[in-house]
């Protein structure tokens, strides 16, 4: 019988969905197609957004895929994943 | 295999059941040995085709696209020996892929899904042959067999093949379907699911490679980061997988299972 | 009548849906992994024109996808939540709505693509050669997870079955190509 943390994890689950759709509507600020006239790049904004989208692939990750309650070994490959993935993207931007 | 060893010692010829036996040896006990021999030839015909398309003939990594009419006949005179070799004997050893696909084809009509899915494998990767490597091989010989022909002409040998062969997609896309629709409901586990899934890694790379007809440069070229080299990788994940699960699939089943119809 | 049980497993510790699903999830993140990295090189080496090309994408629709996609995705936490409880029925509706919301999706992604090409955003241009190649093969994932989520309902409907890696797998996978989405979301509409 699988009841692992339902109610809890559903109330979790739907925290999560509110914290996404509240930083993916604030994204649309940040957005170059948002800034009207030509965008300039811009490092800071670029880490901003980088962060936040870490923040929400965990999210999903943890909290919709359940691997919050998952052993060691699907939490860590997943978190190295992420690391892994937007350390490169941060560095080649850097570049 | 076992009802002639029955007989011959039924007959009394204890002898030959006994030489029958040594020849047998080294295959795996209770494993059925030509679906065995046809197991250990799957690798090493492709241990052939990739020295072949790799070493010999170079059409893998393949030359680049974005290139003049000049550098291709270079690409021609250089290599003119070895493509001549490399692709004769593939000509010559092209049974042996239809053979792979029929071993495949073999396992799947083990699976409970029935035989309709192994006949499409089987015809989709045999119809894929054609655009997948004939195509190149007949562009190239003709190529390298005037070698002071008009360097237009050369130039569009040279396109066509590597197009043909990066490109022929729609053919694998199919068989790659089939297998892994039937790994899928297939109650017989003859392969395991993951593989269905990485099947259908293979059919988004045949789609990405759909770009490789629009590029002459870039990661979506014919020797593009996207469209081949991580298809590569995805490709050699596959193969090596299914060289692997066709030696399990052999082992599963018994060698005293009746003949498949 | 609840899922069927699983095997014995530490209580507070479970892999949700079946190990052959994660090797396709994980599999598929490393492959786009690789699709994302290629893209940033490739930026980097075209900073400008990417930037000036990223200016013409529509952020509204972009935004208004995304929401979809997490929404559907939240309903089919609650879709997998009901299906353990026993409930369904309800389950299946919640999935229906997820499923919805992934046809949403693929309407309104299509609708940007009809509308940048008009606007004469082709291949010709790098950034779009991309953004196409991209979007399209997460739209693929998206059909392919509206299959998936055909079969969580089949399964959901037959009392006999309703087993709980069946359910579990079809979510994931579905939780999968929306946290595809909000990459490819973060690094073509919004950095710069």
């Amino acid at each position: 019988m699988d009841t692992t943390g339902s109610a809890s994890g559903q109330r979790a689950a739907t925290w999560a969905w509110l914290t996404l759709v509240v930083i993916t509507i604030g994204s649309w600020w940040l957005s170059p197609a948002h800034s009207g006239g030509t965008a300039l790049p811009s490092a800071p904004i670029t880490a901003v957004v980088l962060l936040l989208a870490i923040i929400k692939s965990r999210l999903i990750i943890r909290y919709f895929m359940e691997v919050r309650d998952a052993p060691r070994w699907l939490r860590h490959s997943t978190d190295a994943w992420l690391a892994v993935l937007f350390a490169a993207i941060f560095v080649i931007y850097l570049i | 295999m076992s009802r002639v060893d029955d007989a011959a010692g039924a007959a009394g010829g204890e002898g030959a059941r006994q030489s029958g036996r040594r020849m047998l040896r080294r295959t795996p006990d209770g494993v059925k040995p030509d679906v065995w021999l046809m197991t250990l030839f799957f690798p090493a015909w492709y241990a052939v085709f990739g020295v072949i398309i790799c070493l010999l003939t170079r059409v893998t990594p393949p030359p680049r696209p974005d290139v003049t009419a000049a550098d291709k006949v270079a690409f021609f005179t250089q290599h003119h020996l070895t493509i001549q070799i490399g692709f004769t004997l593939l000509l010559i050893l092209l049974g042996g892929a239809a053979m792979t696909n029929g071993l495949v084809g073999y396992q799947m009509k083990r699976m409970s899904v029935g035989s309709v899915f192994a006949y499409g494998y089987i015809g989709g990767m045999s119809v894929g042959a054609l655009p997948g490597f004939l195509l190149v091989t007949v562009c190239f010989l003709t190529a390298a067999f005037r070698p002071d022909r008009d360097p237009a002409l050369i130039s569009l040998l040279y396109d066509l093949g590597m197009l043909s062969y990066n490109g022929s997609l729609g053919c694998f896309t199919a068989a790659y379907l089939v297998l892994a629709v039937a790994i899928l409901y297939d109650k017989n586990n003859v392969f395991p699911k993951w593989f269905s899934y990485v099947s259908i890694w293979q059919i988004i790379t045949e789609v990405i490679a759909t770009q490789m007809f629009v590029f002459a440069s870039g990661p979506f070229s014919w020797n593009g980061s996207i469209a081949f080299w991580l298809a590569v990788v995805v490709f050699s994940v596959w193969l090596g997988a299914l060289i692997v699960l066709l030696r399990g699939a052999a082992r599963q089943e018994p060698v005293t299972a009746p003949a498949l119809a | 009548m609840t899922l069927t049980a699983r095997p014995e497993q530490r209580r507070d510790e479970h892999v949700p849906g079946d190990n052959d699903m994660w090797v396709m999830v994980l599999g598929d993140m490393i492959i786009f992994a690789g699709y994302f990295i290629v893209f940033m090189i490739y930026r980097s080496m075209h900073a400008r024109e990417f930037l000036a090309a990223q200016e013409h994408l529509d952020v509204n629709i972009g935004v208004v996808n995304t929401v979809i996609l997490l929404t559907s995705s939240w309903f089919v936490v609650r879709a997998v939540t009901a299906a353990r409880a026993g409930r369904s029925a309800q389950a299946i509706r919640l999935v229906y709505g997820g499923g919805l919301g992934g046809v949403l999706f693929m309407a309104l992604k299509g609708y940007e693509w009809v509308a940048k090409i008009r606007a004469g955003h082709g291949n010709s241009e790098m950034f779009y050669s991309f953004y196409y190649v991209v979007t399209g093969v997460h739209l693929i994932h998206v059909l392919i997870g509206l299959i998936v989520l055909g079969t969580v309902v089949r399964e959901l409907r037959n009392p006999g079955r309703r087993r709980a890696t069946v359910v579990e797998s079809g979510a994931i996978y579905w939780h999968m190509v929306d946290l595809l989405w909000v990459i490819i979301f973060a690094l073509f509409y919004v950095m710069r």
